[in-house]
């Protein structure tokens, strides 16, 4: 059998330890706090986690069937019209023990496709599809009604259930429907009319090559043209759906046939108000359908709790259709509701409901006052509030649902940070969203704390606790980073310090502008803060940056496909200055052209598909009259090229330096012949494996490489405060920080770097040869931006807190950082001590995000093996958690190589 | 008339394509094994007066207002269509 990597090494005398600051025990670790819902949010939680990811047409027909009717409407009015039919259409599915109510599709764990968006994967798999609905039908589907390996997912099709994209289940009878409808959106969808228009760019063929080589792996105008930022629940909570429309009459007979000195766009506004009043009726329509569901379940049902319990639900249904919100159950109810609408306006993914400890405050607050409302009936909404979150799918493509976001849809709750004065924000509810979130561990919401100093104590050792649950959040992120970022980008659109410290994270740790709203509740007022920005979404999305470093090496060629991907630069790349001034070149080439047709994406997206729902709820829409497409929200410039695998990126060119340009031990023409060769050994689809460590040599192998390989691999490393390699680091960022700015979003405003990976190290790490720090070809990238590559860390994590903090983190959106601590390093009130100071550290050392995967390595190893065992297993994975077993097997290889801390 | 599977059943809500609840017991069933007689009809298209049956899972709504008139599928769930007109 040939010999592993960790094997080769041994024998060596160089140990592939992942251990760092002393050994783990022997024996299993189970994480040391463990925590139960409320006995009803048990039962549907245990529905959760036997429930199938299920689409069906339902929304996609009727939005399609009107549409498809009015042909010459003006395209906002249109779209509406077909938003109203499809919202008036879904039928309501309403399910025992909910006191929260109301789903994005008739499912448990619903979702349906937007053809509009994109056809082709479905008229791609015509056929396929075509063929297994029409034959199906002979197995049992009992026989297939428990998971396998995957969790929710549908991975492969049974009995009379189609997968599609390996995560979908549709029933058999519902495929023709839909490939029906994905063929009368063909040449007519944001995806074909886009590509239409983007092969107009000169620069178009490069564009093809780079999406080819996987440089990049994502259109973000077609895939999810939404996301990554704050919901605006402000407009609904204060004046209710009939006080919208009645705001938006009285507007629209004040704009109507007036261009009010806007020659351009100010008679939109009449078109506007329209396609708002028409979106809000098809919303008022879906509620007002799941409150005669509810009705109708009050009559049938026996049980009289439950019985009661319908009556209530569709009372509040029935007063939040027309008004606003009273109690702390109808605002959340309402907010609800109007969350899962904007997921059906769009594919989106990261709509995160923000601060909502704030935003429900005046309700908890008065309702507790009044008696209405315990603390403890408050903590079962909230531990049902992250069942609904969970259950949230987003149906897009394969690659972007499984190879970028594992499943996830980034619902993220933020809480701490500061008020509109500048103090701490922390409230009583807040506290009670940390204690629902460790009853009830489940992957959505994912919360981030704002952290500022300024925050007590005691609930910075709450959020330790729950982080000792082993959930992967809450995440820390850095007030102060965050705020200098914001007024840096958003200042020329006018925020000020007040609005600055009403940010929250969008996504999994976009930093995203919002604004304060004062909120009037019997006679009472309150700030509360709401997104005001575009998407963060959008924009050039995860650029492989080791492999435009392979480009550089390989003179413009891809090796793996044989094609031209740049014009070769045909520089012999004699210094290391010549090697980093090329890598500067090829990546300006990638961002340049991919905005330019990324541009083109979105500004197809935004004559046909824009945003109503959405933007009626942000700030200045229902003001202004103006839609997201015509610069109405508050803030625009929310557009950013965004860098993934930047620390193997890091190591490569730091043993680059090292060894062919200072050391001038092996020649550069050496090391490309080597990593051609992958060092000697397979690639890691042939192992079957993704982490260094379990890569196998050649079986012909005789050891040429071996000597190199060595020298690579003990060459500097990112993540032991070692400056040699860190200055990399500080360089690419101070390039990278700058360079960003200067490309321009189809807004006409400069854009900014991003720097999250989510789970792209391991999609992109299979495209890439191997590479001159010693990884080899296919294996993943280090996670996120900021965490080391495992097992190269082995200073300590205080080392790595130095090495990532080298360069200002102000300068871009974000940066990621995630460490690995075994249980027992942490145990008790003083290992939480210890992990808050850890924490408190890179915050004050100016590090932007921090999050720590508390788990033994061990078990993730055991729940690879026996998936079945380890269904509520979670895991930090760049800035989101999730199930270990809805995510693919390179980031899983991934997290059980990533370094373990023993001690802290 | 066959009997009636679950997932045409008025009384049941699917959790997923495979199974779903029975809210006249409160139980976990699956989608495709036979409902207890005397349950309830869900309303779909193929039990509407305006479906016309065009073969392979699919058909015409005759109601429709397009020109010509749109299609539609015998499974869909027509308890929110102000068309439906039931047949049985």
């Amino acid at each position: 059998m040939s010999k592993k990597l960790k094997e080769v090494l041994a024998n060596a005398g160089i140990s592939m330890d992942l251990q760092s600051g002393g050994a783990a025990p022997e024996k299993m670790v189970d994480r040391e706090v463990k925590r139960e819902p409320h006995p009803r949010i048990k039962k549907l939680k245990d529905i959760f986690m036997d429930t199938l990811s299920s689409a069906n047409n339902e929304f996609t027909y009727w939005y399609t069937r009107e549409y498809m009717m009015h042909d010459c409407e003006i395209p906002v009015v249109r779209r509406a019209m077909a938003l109203k039919s499809a919202f008036s259409h879904s039928t309501p599915a309403i399910y025992p023990g909910e006191l929260l109510v109301m789903h994005k599709a008739s499912y448990f764990r619903g979702s349906f496709p937007m053809p509009w968006l994109s056809e082709g994967f479905y008229m791609a798999h015509e056929d396929e599809f075509y063929k297994e609905a029409l034959k199906r039908g002979s197995a049992s589907v009992d026989e297939h009604s428990k998971f396998g390996q995957g969790g929710g997912n549908v991975t492969k099709s049974f009995g009379k259930v189609i997968s599609i994209a390996g995560k979908f289940g549709m029933r058999q009878e519902e495929i023709p429907a839909l490939l029906k409808l994905a063929k009368m959106w063909y040449g007519k969808s944001v995806d074909d009319l886009g590509n239409k228009y983007e092969k107009m760019v000169p620069e178009y063929k490069t564009k093809e090559q780079i999406m080819r080589s996987i440089i990049c792996m994502f259109d973000s105008g077609f895939t999810l043209p939404q996301g990554r930022e704050i919901i605006n629940y402000y407009y609904p909570l204060e004046y209710g759906f009939d006080g919208i429309i009645k705001i938006a009459k009285e507007l629209k007979d004040k704009v109507a046939g007036k261009a009010d000195g806007d020659g351009m766009v100010g008679m939109n506004r009449l078109y506007n108000y329209e396609a708002i009043i028409l979106v809000i009726e098809g919303m008022q329509k879906w509620i007002n359908n799941y409150a005669k569901e509810a009705h109708r379940l009050e009559k049938i049902t026996q049980d009289e709790k439950q019985k009661e319990e319908y009556k209530s639900i569709a009372e509040r249904l029935e007063w939040i259709e027309h008004n606003p919100p009273r109690t702390f159950i109808e605002a959340f109810q309402m907010i609800e509701t109007l969350h899962i609408g904007v997921l059906n306006e769009d594919a989106i993914s990261g709509m995160s409901p923000g601060r909502i400890g704030l935003v429900l405050y005046p309700y908890f607050e008065q309702d507790i006052e009044a008696g209405r409302l315990t603390e403890d009936e408050a903590i079962e909404l909230l531990e049902q509030d992250r069942i609904v979150k969970t259950s949230i799918d987003c149906f897009a493509s394969t690659g972007v649902v499984g190879g970028v976001l594992s499943g996830n849809t980034f619902n993220t709750v933020s809480v701490g940070g500061l008020d509109r004065e500048g103090q701490s924000a922390v409230n009583r509810l807040e506290y009670l969203i940390l204690e629902a979130s460790a009853n009830n561990a489940m992957p959505q919401s994912t919360i981030a704390l704002l952290y500022d100093e300024k925050l007590p104590e005691d609930f910075l050792m709450l959020a330790m606790e729950v982080i000792k649950c082993g959930t992967g959040y809450p995440a820390f992120m850095n007030t102060v980073i965050a705020q200098e970022f914001l007024m840096k980008q958003y200042c020329k659109e006018g925020m000020n310090l007040e609005d600055v410290r009403s940010w929250a994270i969008g996504g999994c740790l976009e930093t995203s502008p919002s604004v304060w709203e004062l909120l009037h509740l019997n006679g009472k007022e309150y700030w509360i803060p709401g997104g005001a920005g575009q998407p963060t979404s959008v924009g050039v999305h995860f650029l492989s940056m080791p492999k435009v470093l392979e480009l550089v090496l390989f003179n413009g060629i891809d090796p793996r496909t044989k094609e031209k991907v740049y014009e070769p630069h045909n520089s012999k790349l004699e210094t290391y200055e010549e090697l980093w001034k090329q890598f500067k070149l090829y990546w300006q080439i990638t961002c340049q052209v991919l905005t330019w047709t990324n541009n083109i994406q979105h500004d197809v997206w935004r004559k046909n598909n824009m945003a109503i729902l959405n933007s009626l709820m942000k700030p200045d829409c229902l003001d202004k009259g103006h839609l997201i497409n015509e610069l109405g929200y508050r803030y625009n410039g929310t557009f950013s090229i965004e860098s993934a695998g930047t620390i193997t990126m890091v190591n490569s060119l730091a043993a680059l330096k090292k060894i062919v340009y200072d050391d001038k031990s092996e020649t550069l023409d050496t090391i490309k012949d080597a990593i051609l060769d992958n060092f000697g050994f397979k690639d890691a689809s042939e192992v079957n494996s993704f982490s260094l460590a379990d890569q196998e040599r050649k079986n012909n192998d005789a050891g040429k490489w071996e000597k190199l390989h060595f020298e690579v691999l003990q060459a500097p490393k990112y993540g032991n405060d070692d400056k040699f390699a860190d200055n990399i680091l500080l360089e690419w960022e101070e390039f990278f920080c700058e360079d960003a700015t200067h490309y321009e979003s189809l807004y006409g405003l400069n854009m900014y770097p991003c720097q999250i990976s989510v789970s792209t190290h391991g999609a992109m790490g299979s495209a890439t040869l191997a590479t001159a720090d010693g990884r080899l070809s296919g294996t993943t990238f280090a996670d996120a931006s900021m965490s080391a590559f495992p097992g190269t860390d082995r200073n300590g994590p205080y080392a790595l807190l130095n090495s990532a903090s080298i360069w200002d983190h102000a300068q871009s959106q974000n940066s990621q950082l995630n460490i690995k601590i075994h249980p027992t390093a942490i145990r008790g009130i003083e290992g939480s001590k210890k992990l808050l100071a850890l924490t408190r550290a890179y915050m004050r050392k100016g590090g932007f995000h921090i999050q720590y995967n508390i788990v033994d390595s061990k078990v993730l190893a055991a729940a690879q093996k026996n998936p079945e065992n380890y269904r509520d297993l979670m895991v930090r994975v760049a800035g989101f958690t999730q199930y270990w077993v809805e995510i693919g097997k390179a980031v899983q290889d991934e997290l059980i190589a990533r370094t373990e801390y023993e001690g802290v | 008339m066959e009997n009636l599977l679950y997932r045409d059943a008025r009384n049941y809500v699917p959790i997923d394509v495979t199974k779903g609840i029975d809210h006249l017991t409160g139980q976990i069933v699956m989608a495709d094994k036979e409902a207890p007689n005397g349950y309830e009809v869900m309303p779909k298209c193929k039990n509407c007066k305006n479906f016309k049956d065009d073969g392979e899972l699919m058909g015409i709504c005759e109601s429709s207002m397009s020109n010509p008139k749109f299609f539609a599928y015998p499974d869909m769930v027509a308890v929110t269509c102000e068309m439906y007109s039931n047949k049985l």
